[in-house]
């Protein structure tokens, strides 16, 4: 009987297409919404567990001794430890475009962070040079830098003019790695002159890597404990946590994202439940008919919900199935070379696309349910009675 | 031509649908309209800082108070440049300050903190920020450890409400003694206390992260500004305090924009289809009504014109209904990061007279925009088929 009523459908085809339209545009709109705020988590859920960071305990933009990276490393169940410091350079000639640079110790860097792939010969050039930086494969493609290319950066925290050769352009092989991102030799920072006295022999923060991921919450906690009675305090908790915590911060604009995802199922619901109504509103007559021949009103009910359910079930597939290509190809390549500090991996969770089907299909119940309500309620001689 | 009254009482017969269809439309100007109030709220809160007679003086490539370090002597150098202002007492209206932001519990969300900015201020402050006055209390008194709480993050905070304390690091802890608001600035999203205080607290020595000026005209700056720049040991950059805030605001409120007219364009997608929708269904019903008033002799044009004014009459309706919803989220507070100085901030929905226009304008377009394709095919009907049928 179900098929019967989906067959109603082409009686209007023009209003049948633009409602299904409808429902598409409201899919692939809800899927783009969903995957930004999936991809906002992503750092969180795709971050390291077997790593610990540490920061000054007050704030997060004070620096710490350096000394401290040496004593992280003689707690037990530390494997491996680096160091970075926030640099802040802009380069002058592309002004608007932002990206994060770094001050790492080479070695230990890409000993912590091995999901940051370097080929061999790179990486000896650029552990060998003391104004070398290495570079995002995404950053190289932004700006048009080549591996031994020179450049100059204007430095925002550390003042003056600094010069760079790249000697490595890397990629990652986990989706939380900002690919946009320039790296270069703590050394080069701290043994020159323009280094301001209160920040020399000071790191931004310390990533240390763990034996057993299990114990990563008493090792960090075991590093806070050092540090307890000291001038400075620390606080060290696994990477996942501290991308939880930057999440926090954002979380009003990650609300306002939901509440809209949201209106735009409301939209499409109403859009539905329209179309279902005017339906039912033009077969007044053919409902009268269908009484009189013995149907009963919860047979009229499934007619009218399982029209809005395919409608709403149809639009949902193409939604998808547009969203796919839209969503990962176009503005997720966007995203991730532009904005990728924020979205490092911009793509569909395959979870995103059972909840809009579930969703979609919901809706349609719904927006069925009054025009089927309306069409139960009739009265067999007063729908007979109207013409058309 | 053909009177208005007729498309408002045909909408009113076919109330489900003309509801529906405005409900959609003014769901997409709700969302329009509160996007370019937070926008304006973000810039209004930033910018409302700036006084066209303050300066604020950074490290020469700072962009933020957070990156930037001015050394004592500096500090008093540019304080006594010419064109700052003096007090009665011939003292220079500057004040040198140091900012520091600290991570605090944030109340009422377990385990989560989020960032205060502290802010240590001389005693001559209150003369060169003439707008913060203190609501609850009494003001700091100077070389204590003291503590003054903007009004915006009062009690959102663990230990921020008068009376409270709350330590500035470990085993410094500080007490809350007054509650300050400074014409809603983001200012109000700040603690304020002793620059020694903080000096000492975080090893700062005695440099401060800025300096703010007053200047004796707001015409002085030209030439305050020539003065710093022209002295390279110096090392700093003068900024107009409205610009300064101008670019502190500039990109969160630059992405709360984009986001919210990008947001709003393809939910005006799905409630423009919803408009051609209800639109060819009346002209379909109404198409024997179509045809008796071309035979009336009203031209092709004026039928079009008939449904165009029915959908955007239609669509208007529902951009009131938006406009008037979003106007409730004035009652509302956006507590957000602001991306420049990653301080939490408080914002609110700011409305003006241009956003409630431009919103319930745009409903207007959605509405005449998925109208037209049906009143094109209303206004090509021929009377003698219509009529027949």
């Amino acid at each position: 009987m179900s098929m019967v009523a989906v067959r109603n459908l082409r009686r209007n085809p023009l209003r049948t297409v633009l409602t299904i339209a409808a429902v598409m545009v409201a899919i692939i709109f809800f899927v783009t919404l969903r995957t930004v705020l999936s991809a906002w988590t992503a750092g969180a859920d795709h971050a390291a567990k077997d790593r610990i960071g540490t920061r000054h305990k007050v704030s997060f933009i004070m620096p710490m001794p350096r000394r401290y990276v040496q004593e992280v490393r003689d707690i037990a169940g530390v494997k491996s430890v680096a160091s970075a410091n926030w640099f802040g350079g802009k380069d002058p000639k592309h002004d608007r475009e932002f990206f994060a640079t770094l001050a790492v110790e080479p070695k230990e860097f890409l000993e912590v962070y091995d999901e940051i792939e370097l080929p061999a010969e790179q990486r000896e050039v650029w552990f060998q040079t003391k104004t070398g930086a290495i570079i995002g494969d995404s950053l190289a493609k932004k700006l048009g830098w080549k591996i031994g290319d020179k450049i100059t950066l204007t430095g925002t925290i550390y003042p003056g003019e600094w010069e760079f050769v790249i000697s490595g352009i890397y990629t990652a092989t986990r989706r939380s790695v900002d690919r946009a991102t320039l790296y270069f030799h703590y050394d080069y920072l701290n043994d020159d002159p323009r280094t301001p006295q209160s920040i020399h022999d000071q790191v931004g923060w310390i990533v240390s890597r763990v034996d057993d991921p299990g114990r990563s919450a008493d090792i960090a906690k075991a590093i806070d404990a050092k540090f307890d009675e000291r001038d400075i305090q620390t606080l060290s908790m696994s990477e996942r946590a501290m991308n939880t915590s930057f999440i926090g911060m954002i979380s009003a604009i990650l609300k306002a994202v939901n509440v809209v995802s949201l209106v735009m199922l409301g939209i499409m619901a109403l859009i539905i439940g329209n179309t279902v109504a005017m339906g039912v509103r033009e077969r007044t007559h053919e409902y009268g008919v269908l009484r009189a021949i013995g149907f009963l009103p919860q047979h009229l009910a499934v007619f009218v919900v399982s029209e809005s359910v395919a409608v709403s079930i149809f639009g949902g597939l193409l939604g998808i199935m547009l969203a796919y290509p839209l969503v990962e190809q176009v503005l997720g390549r966007w995203l991730e070379e532009n904005l990728g500090g924020f979205f490092p991996f911009f793509r569909i969770d395959p979870q995103t696309i059972g909840v809009s089907l579930v969703l979609a299909a919901v809706l349609g119940v719904l927006a069925g349910a009054l025009p089927a309500y309306s069409a139960m309620k009739l009265k067999v001689v007063d729908s007979l009675r109207r013409a058309g | 031509m053909i009177p208005i009254s007729y498309n408002v009482r045909s909408l009113f017969v076919r109330k489900a649908t003309t509801i529906a269809t405005a409900l959609g439309i003014g769901l997409v100007v709700f969302v329009l309209s509160s996007a370019m109030m937070l926008s304006r709220g973000i810039r209004n809160t930033l910018v409302s800082n700036g006084s066209p007679d303050r300066v604020k003086v950074l490290r020469k490539g700072s962009d933020t108070e957070m990156a930037s370090g001015i050394e004592a002597n500096t500090a008093s150098l540019v304080m006594a440049a010419p064109g700052v202002k003096r007090d009665a007492d011939g003292q220079p209206l500057g004040s040198p300050e140091v900012v520091v932001v600290i991570a605090l519990d944030k109340l009422g969300a377990e385990g989560m903190v989020s960032n205060i900015l502290v802010r240590g201020v001389p005693p001559q402050v209150m003369k060169v920020r003439p707008e913060v006055r203190i609501i609850a209390g009494r003001p700091a008194r100077p070389g204590t450890d003291e503590v003054i709480v903007g009004k915006g993050v009062r009690g959102n905070f663990k230990g921020l409400e008068l009376g409270q304390s709350f330590e500035l690091k470990k085993n410094r802890p500080v007490q809350v003694v007054g509650i300050f608001e400074a014409a809603g600035s983001s200012l109000e999203s700040e603690v304020w206390c002793d620059i020694e205080t903080l000096r000492t607290s975080f090893g700062r020595g005695s440099s401060s992260s800025s300096v703010t000026l007053v200047l004796e005209s707001p015409a002085a700056y030209d030439g305050l500004a020539s003065y710093i720049e022209n002295d390279k040991q110096l090392g700093l950059e003068p900024l107009r305090e409205r610009a300064y805030y101008d670019k502190q605001s500039e990109g969160t409120s630059i992405f709360i924009t984009v986001m919210g007219v990008f947001i709003a364009l393809s939910l005006s997608v799905g409630a423009m289809i919803g408009a051609m929708i209800t639109m060819y269904g009346a002209v379909a019903q109404r198409s024997k009504e179509v045809g008796t008033l071309r035979a009336l002799g009203f031209s092709r044009g004026e039928v079009l014109l008939s449904f165009l004014i029915e959908s955007s009459v239609l669509a208007l309706v529902g951009g009131i209904i938006g406009s008037i919803a979003s106007m409730g989220m004035t009652a509302v507070d956006f507590s957000m990061m602001n991306f420049a100085t990653w301080q939490e901030i408080r914002f609110t929905f700011d409305p003006s007279p241009g956003i409630i226009i431009g919103s319930i304008a745009a409903g207007g377009i959605m509405g005449i925009l998925g109208g037209f394709f049906p009143a094109v095919r209303a206004a090509r009907l021929s009377p003698i088929v219509a009529m027949r049928q």
